[in-house]
């Protein structure tokens, strides 16, 4: 039953969603069913959403309860769930410091605070990027000296000083890169990976719907 | 030990330290470089200016806040046009963390500068789980799927969603995104309903998206800051960035010689070791 029942239902919603593309979506019963079937994924994420903060807040609770390593720090994702999640839910009608509107006490934590936190965080990547490229970046091979010439002559297309300067050479070298570098060699190889892509997502939900692929029950 | 294989075990804090002086220079001295236009971004104004004044349009907002230099002058420069050509603007975000709080500082901030009443000119809708849903759901009824706005008013008691029911009544999507959300408004809303799109992304996720371009499934490409600065541009209203142009300059310009220092001291070191036997 444990296996038969997520099994059978894989299918018949997989089986529905395939065969609602045919129809018309408001006209038709089978339309209607899809429709009712997106509604209660929405639902049943909004479930996963609170099972995940659920899960986060057990986690890191019994690690601080039972003073793990690192404890001091779990007690600090612990506060920032409470201080986040708390007033947000609450009515604004309570008061202006409460919701999630401007003025807001969640308002003013994420733009003060979460944003450039993580604006700092992504922007560490530029001095990496920086250091990786100076070590890393070799011409080893006919190929790799391919992509450095791209590269670099893509780097330069791409900023106002490096346009600046490929403009000192004759035969419009911007334009040549965006059209035969940009909407040429990159169209297609992004066309072939997309493609390659999408057949290999519609044979994992074929997998999928057929009951072969098992693994989101947690069995290989 | 030779020069050259000084220079390839170079301390990696001298890099950190080049890039840290590349980025605030330009900000300290501004040196102004022409900002070409691309055909991807012409097009995307084009397209917009074409739209009939009042027309409803979608902004939609799916970059998390680490991304914000890249995506938000895009999102601010799209919310300054579509307000300028007195469009009415939805706001949504299918990302959880911290979409619709951007939307909102984005859209109220301009929608100040241009006279404009929240839930007469835009209206937020916020943030709803399960986008492939989401999208599919508007086709249908917007109203269904988002039954309130980002604040908890019913759609029902915003003006401007009087004359809205799904995306037939909606005559632009942009798309500004920082992830794989915008392939599903491609090949759900633009495919399925029609609905003309242009898409904002970060320079890294860019490339894929020429394609779209290619094939018409959107109408209209902005690069990472380049094309924000291009947008920013063609809508005459210079901002974060057109003056972000001068520091990646010089960080393109500081990490082209690193590879270019890195490739001369791997190929003369190689050369030294050969010399020597070793």
């Amino acid at each position: 039953m444990k296996t038969t029942a997520p099994v059978t239902i894989a299918f018949v919603a997989g089986v529905i969603m395939v065969i609602s593309f045919f129809f018309n979506e408001e006209t038709t019963f089978v339309g209607g069913l899809s429709q009712e079937l997106l509604n209660w994924l929405i639902i049943i994420g909004g479930f996963t959403l609170l099972l995940g903060v659920v899960s986060i807040t057990r986690v890191n609770w019994t690690a601080v309860t039972q003073k793990k390593e690192g404890w001091i720090y779990k007690v600090f994702t612990l506060l920032s769930i409470l201080v986040m999640s708390l007033p947000s839910v609450l009515p604004s009608s309570w008061s202006p410091l409460l919701g999630r509107e401007a003025g807001s006490i969640y308002d003013w934590l994420f733009t003060y605070m979460q944003a450039p936190m993580m604006a700092t965080m992504f922007a560490t990547l530029a001095f990496y990027i920086a250091s990786a490229a100076y070590r890393a970046f070799r011409a080893r091979s006919a190929e790799a000296t391919l992509l450095l010439i791209t590269a670099i002559l893509v780097m330069l297309w791409r900023v106002p000083m490096g346009e600046a300067f490929l403009n000192l050479f004759p035969g419009d070298i911007p334009n040549l890169l965006n059209t035969y570098i940009m909407n040429g060699a990159n169209l297609a190889v992004q066309r072939g990976i997309i493609i390659g892509a999408a057949l290999g997502a519609a044979s994992m939900s074929l997998r999928i719907i057929l009951g072969i692929e098992r693994t989101y029950m947690g069995k290989g | 030990m030779t020069i050259w294989e000084k220079l390839e075990q170079l301390d990696r804090r001298w890099i950190y330290l080049a890039v840290a002086i590349a980025v605030i220079i330009p900000f300290l001295v501004p040196a102004k470089f022409p900002i070409s236009v691309s055909p991807e971004a012409q097009s995307f104004y084009d397209n917009v200016e074409a739209l009939p004044d009042s027309s409803v349009v979608m902004l939609v907002f799916d970059y998390y806040p680490s991304t914000m230099a890249e995506t938000e002058p895009m999102a601010i420069a799209g919310a300054r046009h579509f307000f300028s050509k007195d469009c009415r603007i939805i706001t949504l975000s299918n990302i959880p963390l911290g979409g619709p709080s951007m939307a909102e500082e984005v859209t109220r901030r301009i929608a100040a500068e241009y006279g404009k009443e929240y839930g007469i000119d835009y209206v937020n809708l916020g943030y709803k789980y399960g986008y492939v849903s989401v999208l599919k759901g508007m086709g249908l009824s917007i109203e269904s799927i988002f039954p309130t706005d980002n604040s908890g008013t019913p759609l029902s008691e915003l003006p401007m969603m009087d004359s809205v029911t799904n995306y037939e009544d909606v005559k632009f999507i942009f798309e500004v995104a920082d992830n794989a959300t915008a392939d599903y408004w491609i090949s759900i809303v633009n495919a399925g309903y029609g609905v003309p799109m242009g898409v904002g992304m970060t320079a890294v996720m860019a490339p894929k998206f020429y394609s779209f371009f290619g094939s018409n499934q959107i109408v209209g490409l902005l690069g990472g800051m380049k094309g924000a600065a291009e947008y920013e541009i063609l809508i005459n209203h210079e901002g974060s960035a057109t003056r972000g142009m001068g520091a990646q300059s010089l960080v393109h310009l500081l990490i082209i010689a690193l590879v270019l220092l890195g490739n001369i001291g791997f190929f003369a070191s190689g050369k030294h070791r050969r010399r020597i036997g070793k």
